[in-house]
C-alpha cells in the first residue's frame, strides 16, 4: 500500500511538473560578420526568474554575446572594449593565432580599455567560441554570462549539402546552468554546478525547426557539468564536426558526451516527423560512472545540484513545415582531413593530474604538482614541432583538458588507439579525461613563435583552472637578430593628431610588439598587440587632450614613451 | 553492514569531493556603530551627520554612475528622500567606487548624473573609499539605515533597497518597511538582506 501511494504521489507530481512547464523560445544570438568586430563587455541585468532581475554580464547583450561569422583566410580585427568595473580578458577558444592575440590570462584588459587584437583566420570551418580567461576570475566572469560563438566558414564546408541557414536549420546551442540565491542572483563561489539550465540563456527553451535535416552546433559552456546528449525517442543523429571542424565522414550515434569547453555539430532528421510533433534533446546524465561531472548524487552544496544524476531536457523541438531548399539527406563524406599520427611526433611529453584529494591537507588540482604561476613557463616547444602529449588522470575525478594555439588529434586513450571514440575522431582542442584514464594527442605547433607571450593548457572546469590546474608554454622559433639594447627611438606624426597617428622608427631593425595608449593619469585606454603601424593607429575615439604612447620592442622588450596631443 | 558503510563512504567522497574555493565573506553589518565623516557633495559643500542636527536617522545608499542596476533607482531614491527627510530621516547617496580604475565614476560625471536625474539628496564623493569601507558596502546599490542611539549612529538595516530593480510597482521596499518599524518603535523584522549589483572594489 505504501508503495502504491508513493507511486501515485510521484506520478501526480510528474503530471504537475509537466503542466507547470512553460516553454520559452530559444534565444538565437544576433550575428556580426565581416572583418572588424566591435565587442563591448558590460555589466548588465536580465529578467531570468519571477521577481528581481539577475545581475548578468554580456557582450553587446544582456547575457552572452553575438555570434561572429568569419571566413577562413580573412584578417579579423577585434575591438574589445571592457566596460565591466573589473579587469578581464577575452580568449578566442580554438583559434590558431599569435600568443599575444590569444586573450589568455596575460592579455588583461583593464576597465574602460579598448583591446585590439587581430589575426589571420587559419582555422577551418567550425564552431568556436570566445570567453573570459582572467586567472582566478574565469568562473566569476563566465558565470555572469560573458562569452559568445564564433562560426568559421570556408569553401569546403560551403560546398557540402548540409544545413547552413543560421537560426533556421543551423542552430547554435550553448548549454550552461546557474544556481540562484534568494534574491535571484547568480551564485559564483563554491558552486561547481548550477541548478537551472540555461540554453543560450533561455530557461525551458523550445524552438520550432523545419521538417527536414537540421544542424545543431552545441557548446558546453558549464563550470563542470558534462552532458550525455541524445533525443527523447533515442533516434539516430549524425556527428559531423568536433571542436576544430568537420569530420571526414558523419558518425552516427544515439548519444554523445559533451564535456566543458567542447563543441559538437550534429545533424538530426526531422523529415519523418509530423508537423506539430515534439521531440526533446535531453541530457541523459543519470547513472553515469563515478567521476562524470554532474553525476554526483547531492542536490545542494558545492558539488550537488538539482540537475545532478538525472535526465533532463535541454531543448524542446517543435516540428514545423519543411523549408524551401531543405536538406533531406546526410552526406556520406564531408572533408579530407590529414591528421597527425603518433608516428609523426618527434617529441613526447607527459602530464599527470595531481591534487584535489579531499581531506584536511587538500591541495588544489594541478598538473605535475605545480600550481599555475603566471611568471613560470612550464614547457618550451620548438616552432613546427609535432608533439605527442599524454595526460594521465589517476586521480579522484574527471576533467577536461584544453590547450591553446592548436587543434589536436586524439591518438590514444589508455594507450590504445582503438579506444578513441569515433565521436571524437576529428580535430579537437578539448578532450574529456575520465577518472583513472589517460589520453594522448598529437599536434603541430606551427606558424606562431613567441618567446615572451605563452599559451595556456588547463582543465576547462573553470573552478579547477582558477584554482591553478593550468600551465603555460612558449613556442620558440628563429627570430631576427637585434642586439640593440637601447630604447627604441621613434617619432609620432602628425602631432597634434585628429584621427590617425603614424610612427616613424629611427632604427628599422626594431619591431613594435605592443603599443599602449595612456591618459595623463595613467589609465590605459587602448592596447594594441603587434600593431600594423604602417596602416596608422585610429585614435579618433579619444577625447581631446594629451596622451602617452608606450611602445614595446619585440626583441628587447624595452619600453619607450612619447607624448601626443589629440585635437 | 560493510556494504552500507561503503555506500556511505562513497557518498561522502562524492559530496565532499575536490578542492574548496575561498568561501564568500558574509559581512554582518547590523548593530555596527558608524563614525561621522565629512564628504564632498556634488554642490562642492561638505556633508556630515552634523549637517543634520535634527536627524533621527539616515538612509545611506552606496551607489555609482555606471552600474546598470544602480541606474534603476534614482526616482525611488528621490521619493524616499522626499518622504523620509521630513520625518527626520534624510537620504545620503555615496559613491565609493575606485575612480582611479573606473573613469565613469569621476566627480564631474557624478555632478552630471545628479543634474540629469534632478537628484533631491546629496551625492557624496568618497574619494578615499574610507566611508565605504567603514560601512562594509559591497555593491551598488547597497542601502543602510542608521539610527541615533545614545549619541551614536547604529546600523539598523543593511542590504538591498527593495526586491525588484526593473519593476518598482512590484517591489517590496525593505527601506520603507524598516523605517515604518523604526519610526513606530517596533522591532525590525528584516534587518539584513543581500546587496547585489556592481561590486565595489577597494584599493588595498
Amino acid at each position: 500500500m505504501r508503495k502504491i501511494s508513493f507511486t501515485l504521489v510521484f506520478a501526480l507530481g510528474l503530471i504537475g511538473m509537466a503542466n507547470a512547464q512553460t516553454y520559452q523560445n530559444l534565444w538565437i544570438p544576433d550575428t556580426l560578420s565581416g572583418t572588424t568586430f566591435n565587442l563591448t563587455i558590460k555589466d548588465t541585468i536580465k529578467q531570468l526568474r519571477t521577481g528581481n532581475q539577475t545581475i548578468t554580464g554580456g557582450i553587446n547583450n544582456n547575457f552572452w554575446g553575438p555570434t561572429l561569422f568569419i571566413n577562413k583566410g580573412d584578417v579579423v580585427h577585434m575591438n574589445v572594449r571592457n566596460n565591466l568595473n573589473d579587469s578581464t580578458t577575452i580568449h578566442w577558444h580554438g583559434m590558431h593565432l599569435p600568443a599575444v592575440m590569444d586573450g589568455g590570462p596575460h592579455q588583461v584588459i583593464p576597465p574602460g580599455t579598448l583591446w585590439q587584437p587581430y589575426w589571420e583566420m587559419k582555422n577551418q570551418a567550425g564552431t568556436y567560441w570566445y570567453h573570459p580567461h582572467l586567472h582566478e576570475m574565469s568562473t566569476e566572469h563566465m558565470n555572469k554570462g560573458i562569452g559568445g560563438f564564433m562560426i568559421v566558414r570556408d569553401a569546403e564546408e560551403a560546398a557540402l549539402a548540409i544545413p547552413r541557414t543560421y537560426g533556421v536549420d543551423d542552430i547554435p546551442l550553448m548549454l550552461t546552468s546557474r544556481r540562484y540565491n534568494a534574491n535571484n542572483q547568480f551564485v559564483s563561489t563554491n558552486v561547481a554546478y548550477g541548478d537551472y539550465l540555461l540554453s543560450n540563456g533561455t530557461s525551458n527553451a523550445q524552438i520550432s525547426l523545419p521538417k527536414q535535416f537540421v544542424r545543431l552546433r552545441i557548446l558546453n559552456a558549464e563550470i563542470e557539468r558534462g552532458y550525455d546528449l541524445g533525443f527523447s525517442d533515442n533516434r539516430t543523429f549524425y556527428i559531423i564536426a568536433n571542436d576544430g571542424g568537420l569530420l571526414n565522414a558523419p558518425v552516427s550515434a544515439t548519444r554523445v558526451k559533451l564535456m566543458v569547453g567542447e563543441r559538437v555539430e550534429i545533424l538530426v532528421n526531422l523529415g519523418n516527423d509530423a508537423v506539430g510533433a515534439v521531440l526533446d534533446l535531453k541530457a541523459y546524465n543519470s547513472g553515469q560512472a563515478f567521476g562524470f561531472p554532474g553525476g554526483e548524487p547531492g542536490k545542494s552544496g558545492e558539488f550537488g545540484s538539482l540537475l545532478n544524476n538525472i535526465d533532463f531536457p535541454v531543448l524542446r523541438i517543435n516540428v514545423a513545415a519543411t523549408n524551401a531548399n531543405a536538406i533531406t539527406s546526410v552526406p556520406t563524406t564531408l572533408v579530407n582531413n590529414t591528421y597527425w599520427t603518433a608516428a609523426d611526433a618527434a617529441v613526447s611529453r607527459t602530464l599527470t593530474v595531481t591534487g584535489g584529494v579531499p581531506g584536511p591537507n587538500s591541495t588544489p588540482f594541478a598538473f605535475d604538482n605545480k600550481i599555475f604561476d603566471l611568471s613560470y613557463i612550464n614547457k618550451t616547444l620548438n616552432l613546427n614541432a609535432i608533439e605527442k602529449w599524454t595526460i594521465t588522470n589517476s586521480n579522484v575525478f574527471g576533467h577536461t583538458f584544453h590547450i591553446h594555439d592548436v587543434e589536436f588529434k586524439i591518438v590514444a586513450r589508455n594507450g590504445s588507439a582503438t579506444a578513441v571514440g569515433t565521436h571524437e575522431s576529428g580535430w579537437k582542442d578539448v578532450l574529456y579525461l575520465p577518472r583513472s584514464e589517460s589520453a594522448t594527442f598529437v599536434a603541430r605547433f606551427d606558424d606562431y613563435a613567441d618567446p615572451i607571450h605563452p599559451f595556456m593548457y588547463h582543465c576547462h572546469f573553470s573552478n579547477h583552472e582558477d584554482g591553478g590546474m593550468m600551465g603555460q608554454f612558449v613556442v620558440n622559433g628563429t627570430t631576427g637578430i637585434n642586439n640593440n639594447k637601447e630604447k627604441i627611438s621613434f617619432t609620432i606624426f602628425p602631432n597634434p593628431v585628429k584621427e590617425k597617428l603614424f610612427l616613424s622608427l629611427a632604427d628599422t631593425k626594431n619591431s613594435v610588439y605592443y603599443i599602449t595608449i595612456f591618459n595623463l593619469s595613467g589609465r590605459a585606454l587602448m592596447m594594441l598587440p603587434q600593431p600594423e603601424i604602417q596602416k596608422g593607429i585610429d585614435i579618433s575615439l579619444l577625447a581631446k587632450g594629451t596622451y602617452l604612447l608606450q611602445l614595446m620592442d619585440k626583441e628587447t622588450k624595452s619600453i619607450s614613451i612619447q607624448k601626443f596631443i589629440k585635437e | 553492514m560493510i556494504r552500507v558503510l561503503k555506500v556511505i563512504f562513497i557518498l561522502f567522497v562524492w559530496s565532499s569531493f575536490g578542492f574548496k574555493g575561498k568561501p564568500y565573506k558574509e559581512t554582518k553589518h547590523v548593530g555596527k556603530s558608524i563614525s561621522d565623516f565629512s564628504l564632498l557633495n556634488i554642490d562642492r559643500t561638505h556633508i556630515s551627520f552634523k549637517t543634520y542636527p535634527n536627524a533621527k536617522g539616515f538612509i545611506i545608499v552606496f551607489t555609482c554612475n555606471h552600474c546598470p542596476f544602480a541606474k534603476l533607482y534614482p526616482e525611488r531614491l528621490n521619493a524616499l528622500n522626499l518622504k523620509y527627510s521630513s520625518l527626520g530621516v534624510p537620504l545620503l547617496a555615496i559613491n565609493s567606487m575606485d575612480t582611479a580604475v573606473y573613469e565613469e565614476e569621476s566627480f564631474d560625471l557624478m555632478r552630471a548624473k545628479a543634474m540629469r536625474e534632478k537628484t533631491n539628496f546629496p551625492y557624496l564623493y568618497d574619494v578615499t573609499q574610507s566611508v565605504g569601507k567603514s560601512f562594509g558596502a559591497d555593491h551598488t546599490p547597497h542601502a543602510f539605515i542608521l539610527w541615533k542611539e545614545n549619541e551614536q549612529w547604529i546600523i539598523k538595516y543593511a542590504g538591498a533597497i527593495d526586491d525588484n530593480g526593473e519593476h518598482p510597482e512590484l517591489a517590496n521596499s525593505f527601506i520603507e518597511n524598516t523605517l515604518t518599524e523604526l519610526l513606530a518603535n517596533k522591532a525590525i523584522s528584516n534587518p539584513e538582506t543581500a546587496s547585489f549589483g556592481c561590486r565595489i572594489y577597494y584599493r588595498k
